[in-house]
């Protein structure tokens, strides 16, 4: 009995070794189909993506709060110390605001009279949904966010994503309760802008560094440090004249964009739900009121 | 005859033992919770990989080839990498742990951090290889290398961290 036992284990064994060299070997050859299937934009695999991002989201909601109530705790300990300072400078800076809104109000009432003298369609209402940002990009080759917010608010794949201070990028996938925002600073980003003194159009193409590259723009524009960029609605996904970013530099033909977004103080940001009808359909940008729960 | 352990052992016994892997659960969640500090979701340090690295070498049979294939998908769909790419990367990183485990097992730590070194280099490299051809572009090598460094630098407190609850929770296991 005894030796029965030591020959079935001797025979076990090398079994067992061989097992597993053979499930390590099958995983490694999974994870490279895995990488060439994804290269083919299967929608399998995008639903796999979705529904486990969607499981993910609330965890990742619940662990991110402790430490955004630790870094409110910071920054609130570091503003203490430039109070009378910071207090100077936005006095300042609300009388020039002041006088700017002045200024705005008087210009915003002469545009809506010659756009009434000139009967020109309106751009459709735009519609932002709000939504935590539970999950950013960790590693080196993606610039992404997650949201907490997903298809059943009304978010859309396309849908622009603004910060408080600028265009942040655009949702390149959602779940039932989870978005991913694919950011103007991703290598596989592209956002229709334009220079908004000249005119000019062109593409925002991000390279994985902090400052996009602006290409695609006609021969002859004029281009110098310090133009706005802002979004030109072309392709009719976003909406017109949102602000991006200024121009950085311009060398050697390259024009570098100095976004207006404040990359590492996202913690909510507006996704917006745009509608040109008869342009996009419901499926793919935007969803009507009803069938989000704003609508109610 | 040995007599079968009772139940509630043998429960425990799985629960401990699967503390390696919601270890590593927990650290691929934490590498994406946004901490907001200037450029820091760019260089956040590779947690999963120093985990794989050290239970793949101190308890090989809590961190199975199939366990890392499935923590590697996990950190894919939460990084927004292609798919498959974190499961290659750590596959490797077990791989190579558990082949080379007389090296490391029962010497200097400074030894395990210099193995550790080695191989998160060559795993650096080598995403950053597949990335560019996946993407078909030249990807920013800088900010790899400063993960790297980051990575290697605070592999000795996890690896501490690690080694506690080896000796306390996975005692005997």
């Amino acid at each position: 009995m005894a030796l029965g036992q030591g020959t079935a284990w001797k025979l076990a064994f090398p079994l067992k070794i061989v097992f597993q060299r053979f499930a390590f070997l099958t995983l490694i050859c999974v994870s490279i189909a895995l990488l060439v299937l994804g290269k083919a934009d299967l929608v399998l695999m995008e639903r796999v993506r979705t529904i486990s991002t969607d499981a993910l989201s609330p965890v990742l909601g619940t662990l991110s709060q402790p430490v955004d109530a630790i870094n409110k705790g910071i920054t609130r300990v570091k503003e203490l110390a430039t109070l009378v300072e910071e207090n100077e400078r936005l006095r300042r800076e609300n009388e020039r605001l002041l006088r700017w809104q002045a200024v705005s109000r008087s210009l915003d009432q002469e545009n809506e009279n010659y756009r009434r003298l000139l009967n020109v369609l309106t751009d459709p209402l735009v519609l932002p949904i709000s939504a935590r940002v539970v999950g950013d990009s960790g590693g080196p080759f993606v610039r992404t966010l997650l949201l907490s917010a997903g298809s059943r608010d009304g978010i859309r794949v396309g849908q622009a994503v603004v910060g408080p201070l600028g265009l942040v990028g655009r949702i390149a996938e959602t779940g039932k309760n989870s978005a991913r925002v694919l950011l103007l600073t991703d290598l596989n980003s592209r956002i229709p802008v334009v220079l908004e003194k000249s005119r000019h159009k062109g593409i925002l193409v991000g390279d994985n560094s902090t400052s996009p590259t602006l290409e695609y723009l006609p021969n002859n524009a004029q281009v110098s440090a310090g133009d706005r960029v802002v979004t030109s609605g072309d392709g009719a996904m976003l909406p017109a004249g949102r602000p991006i970013g200024i121009v950085s530099s311009v060398r050697d033909g390259q024009i570098r964009i100095q976004t207006f977004a404040d990359w590492e103080r996202l913690e909510y940001v507006s996704v917006l739900r745009y509608d040109l009808p008869g342009l996009t359909d419901r499926h793919t940008n935007p969803g009507d009121l009803g069938e989000s729960l704003l609508g109610d | 005859m040995l007599e079968q352990p009772p139940v509630s052992y043998q429960i425990n016994q799985v629960l401990r033992g699967s503390i390696p892997f919601w270890l590593t659960f927990l650290l691929a969640l934490l590498t994406v919770v946004p901490i907001r500090i200037d450029g820091f979701a760019v260089i956040s340090p590779a947690l999963v990989s120093m985990s794989v690295f050290y239970w793949s070498l101190h308890r090989p049979y809590l961190m199975a080839a199939p366990v890392v294939f499935f923590l590697g998908l996990i950190s894919d769909i939460l990084t927004g990498v292609p798919l498959g790419l974190s499961s290659f990367m750590l596959l490797i990183v077990h791989g190579v742990a558990v082949s080379q485990r007389h090296v490391f097992v029962g010497k200097a730590f400074i030894l395990t951090w210099w193995g550790y070194l080695l191989i998160a280099t060559g795993i650096s490299m080598l995403t950053w290889l597949i990335a560019c051809i996946y993407s078909l572009a030249l990807m920013p090598f800088f900010p790899v290398l400063i993960q790297l460094i980051i990575t290697v630098l605070i592999f000795p407190v996890f690896a501490w961290c690690f080694g506690a609850i080896q000796h306390s929770l996975l005692k005997g296991i």
